[in-house]
């Protein structure tokens, strides 16, 4: 499974978010936006989830433009992917219910209503599903902890177990250790690339670039509101073409 | 001649071509409720607690008692939403049929209001025999005087006195504080000032206030001025084809009856009868039908046109038609 | 009853106050359901959906959690009334009349509260629970959920409007008891005026610390189903 862009076009009233960006990202890799902040990494990211349908482009989820269809066809589509937001995006309830959440809307009403009214346990199936992705984050055991007790790595985790959990073909992270320690930053990576031997791709947008060199197998440079260099990570980092990535990745800001 | 003398013989029992059965009483009349606007001063005096049942039980009735002020139990009723009206204020309801909206009207009963004040009687009206006078006396003195100034029954009454008085009710010792009766004698009664009120609700107050009756209405030979005669009546079908007229009359029947105009003598607050029933009178007062002023002979009086159609009537229809 | 002696002991006024309580509850409870199950779409809707008169409409309705109950009552009244459009469902001085015109008062206060409280809701927690494959309206109940603390002060908040509020309901309502002392649109509050205008300020009193005891008991409920819904 990949997900392709083609000549995306975004705009917020008279201002252009997005102007123009090609990118293709596959299952089974690691590919990481860099770029600096306000360029329009998040942006990106949200549109590739399917918020809202571009001023002009295409995204094609395996080669299915997403906003060609119908709405319904959409919702199945968009379920191949989970995004995970920048901070501070879990509910105000337990860490189980937080990590069922994606699983629980894709179920029939009766069994929402079991959820919602008996707990996780209540829902059929689901509680290994949830044991499993907190395994993945390492947070075994925290299903009965209020999220809003949390720390923010812990937090964060959390909200990957929630991506997780709903087995996504891809998995979109908007800065997933920006704010966080190095140990936590660890295990978060350590997380992503159990992802991807699963055969998830994983897209990060991130300005470390220090994390696009430990992990990423392709990296995108995101200057000016649009993609200005793509290709293997080693290449981009070490050798890039262009001279404003050059001049980026050195540490400068761009002109 | 066959068909009288036939007639004549046999009565008991059914006769071959009469009607088997009486008619059949209806379980209810209309849909069974009766919509009684009146004014809140009436209300709080319990009468009609006293007396509503039993018309309830009489004619299988829900009786829903609307108390509010004069004028706005006159509006309801002049928009359909009450079958009938009980108010006291004459003028208005002589407006109220003048306008087609009121049919039936009834004396019910009537009683009077007091001038009261405090005990020490600062303005110094005690006894006096006209209303306006002690008005003008208050106003010389600049007493503190409490009005309800709510249009009223009670206020539409102090207004007509002030007219007859010479003085305007003008100045900061005069005070409209838009309130109900009770409420009106206990602020007066907590500032020390004059008031003018019905004597139904100050003597079921007497206790809890300390005003006294300075000038007496005509119930115990006081000014004329100071009555104050209850009217009933129905709201007009014409206008409003949904009201219950006929359960509407039945009330005005029940409340103009002698057993009912008995109970009204008969109930008393605080040990004194409040209210004086008046429906009969002998010889009858047919002016309680009709709006006061109201001619007869002004009515019948025919236009010029309604002559020339009937001279025309005269001249070309036979006799025989 | 006996005039001068409403509060008293005894069965009849036992009846009499328990019916009050009664119309009361009825009348501002279903009142607020009916504002609640309008005001949160509205407060959604107004909260996360661009559409032309969006400011138009918040202003409207914080400026109507002010508008004075005597004049919605008035209002009400006059479309109701036999003489007015609305007329012919013969609503005048019912307590349906009365639910009307609650609902009209209390719907300001809840949309607005409760648009206060979806508003804060983190966009990143919206955000999340779409792009975990949420429909719209999944988002949209998930976000009642992030907000239910805020919500339920609103709904109390309708509630505390409703049933201290006498202006409208007096006239919409009529303050009708029937003669044997129970209640049809006579509520605590108008209970309290007719205490009032014939100067009886103590039953006054009572009939208000009655309210009071009312008032407190909801909130009480309130603050308890908060608790439960608590993480």
């Amino acid at each position: 499974m990949s997900i392709t862009i083609e000549g995306l076009r975004l705009t917020r009233g008279e201002a252009t978010v997005l102007d123009g960006v090609d990118l293709t990202v596959d299952a089974g890799a690691v590919t990481a936006i860099v770029g600096p902040s306000g360029v329009g990494k998040t942006t990106l990211l949200r549109a590739v989830a399917g918020f809202a349908p571009p001023a002009a482009g295409r995204i094609r989820y395996g080669g299915t433009d997403l906003w060609a269809v119908e709405e319904h066809e959409r919702l199945q589509l968009r379920r191949t992917v989970a995004m995970v937001p920048q901070d501070r995006s879990l509910f105000n309830t337990t860490v189980a219910r937080n990590v069922a959440y994606g699983l629980g809307v894709r179920d029939g009403p009766l069994e929402r209503l079991r959820m919602a009214v008996g707990g996780v346990q209540a829902a059929d199936g689901l509680a290994q599903q949830v044991t499993d992705a907190l395994a993945l984050v390492q947070l075994s055991g925290m299903g009965d902890r209020a999220a809003r007790t949390l720390s923010a790595g812990e937090a964060q985790r959390v909200a990957i177990a929630r991506a997780m959990a709903t087995d996504p073909a891809m998995l979109l992270m908007d800065e997933p250790t920006s704010n966080l320690d190095p140990q936590t930053t660890a295990v978060i990576e350590e997380a992503i690339m159990a992802a991807v031997r699963r055969g998830v791709g994983v897209v990060i947008a991130t300005h470390d670039i220090h994390q696009a060199g430990r992990i990423a197998d392709r990296v995108a440079v995101m200057i000016g509101e649009t993609i200005i260099e793509e290709g293997p990570a080693s290449a981009v980092l070490d050798d890039a073409a262009s001279p404003a990535a050059r001049r980026f990745l050195a540490g400068e800001l761009p002109l | 001649m066959v068909g009288i003398a036939g007639c004549t013989t046999g009565d008991e029992g059914a006769t071959d071509g009469m009607a088997e059965e009486p008619a059949q009483l209806t379980e209810t009349i209309g849909d069974g409720e009766l919509i009684l606007a009146t004014t809140t001063s009436t209300y709080d005096t319990g009468l009609l607690d006293a007396i509503v049942p039993t018309f309830e039980s009489a004619f299988g009735m829900t009786v829903k008692m609307l108390p509010q002020g004069t004028g706005a139990a006159i509006e309801t009723a002049r928009n359909g939403d009450a079958d009938v009206l009980l108010v006291h204020a004459r003028s208005r309801e002589d407006a109220f049929m003048q306008e087609g909206f009121g049919v039936n009207r009834r004396d019910m009963m009537f009683n009077d209001f007091v001038i009261v004040g405090p005990e020490a009687d600062p303005a110094g009206i005690a006894g006096d025999d006209s209303a306006a006078g002690a008005f003008d006396t208050i106003a010389a003195a600049e007493a503190t005087f409490v009005s309800r100034g709510d249009n009223s029954g009670t206020h539409t009454k102090e207004l007509v006195v002030w007219d007859q008085a010479t003085s305007a009710p003008a100045g900061r010792w005069y005070q409209e504080i838009g309130k109900g009766m009770g409420d009106t004698l206990a602020q007066a009664s907590q500032t020390g000032a004059y008031t003018i009120s019905d004597r139904g609700t100050y003597l079921s107050m007497q206790d809890e206030i300390d005003l006294e009756i300075l000038v007496e209405g005509p119930l115990r030979g006081g000014p004329l001025v100071l009555k104050n005669p209850y009217g009933v009546m129905a709201v007009n079908p014409a206008v409003h084809e949904q009201v219950n007229y006929q359960a509407a009359m039945a009330f005005i029947g029940f409340c103009t009856a002698p057993d009912t105009q008995a109970a009204i003598d008969a109930y008393t607050a605080n040990g004194s009868q409040l209210f004086f029933a008046n429906a009969w009178a002998e010889p009858v007062d047919f002016a309680q039908y009709v709006p006061m002023g109201y001619s007869a002979d002004a009515a019948a009086r025919l236009t010029a046109e309604d002559r020339e159609f009937l001279s025309w009537v005269d001249a070309k229809v036979p006799a025989d038609y | 009853m006996d005039f001068g002696a409403v509060i008293g002991t005894g069965p009849e006024t036992t009846r009499y106050v328990t019916s009050i309580i009664l119309v009361s509850l009825q009348v501002s409870v279903t009142a607020v359901a009916i504002s609640t199950v309008m005001g949160i779409p509205l407060a959604l809707v107004t909260a996360f959906r661009r559409f032309p008169g969006r400011r138009l409409l918040t202003t409207v309705i914080t400026t109507g959690m002010g508008f004075p109950s005597v004049v919605v009552g008035l209002v009400v009244l006059l479309l109701l009334s036999a003489s007015g459009p609305l007329g012919t469902l013969q609503l005048a001085f019912t307590p349906r009349a009365m639910i009307i015109s609650q609902t009209i008062l209390a719907l300001p206060v809840i949309t607005a509260v409760s648009l206060s409280a979806v508003q804060a809701v983190d966009q990143a927690v919206r955000d999340a629970a779409f792009a975990v494959g949420a429909t719209r309206r999944d988002v949209a109940v998930r976000t009642i959920a992030e907000a239910r603390f805020g919500i339920i002060t609103a709904v109390l908040a309708g509630f505390g409007r409703a049933i201290s509020e006498v202006g409208s309901i007096l006239i919409v309502g009529g303050n009708i008891v029937f003669t044997d002392g129970t209640s049809y649109t006579r509520t605590l509050t108008t209970a309290i005026t007719v205490e009032a205008r014939q100067g009886r300020y103590e039953t006054g009193l009572i009939l208000g610390a009655v309210l009071l005891a009312v008032v407190l008991v909801i909130n009480a409920l309130g603050a308890w189903v908060s608790a439960r819904g608590g993480a």
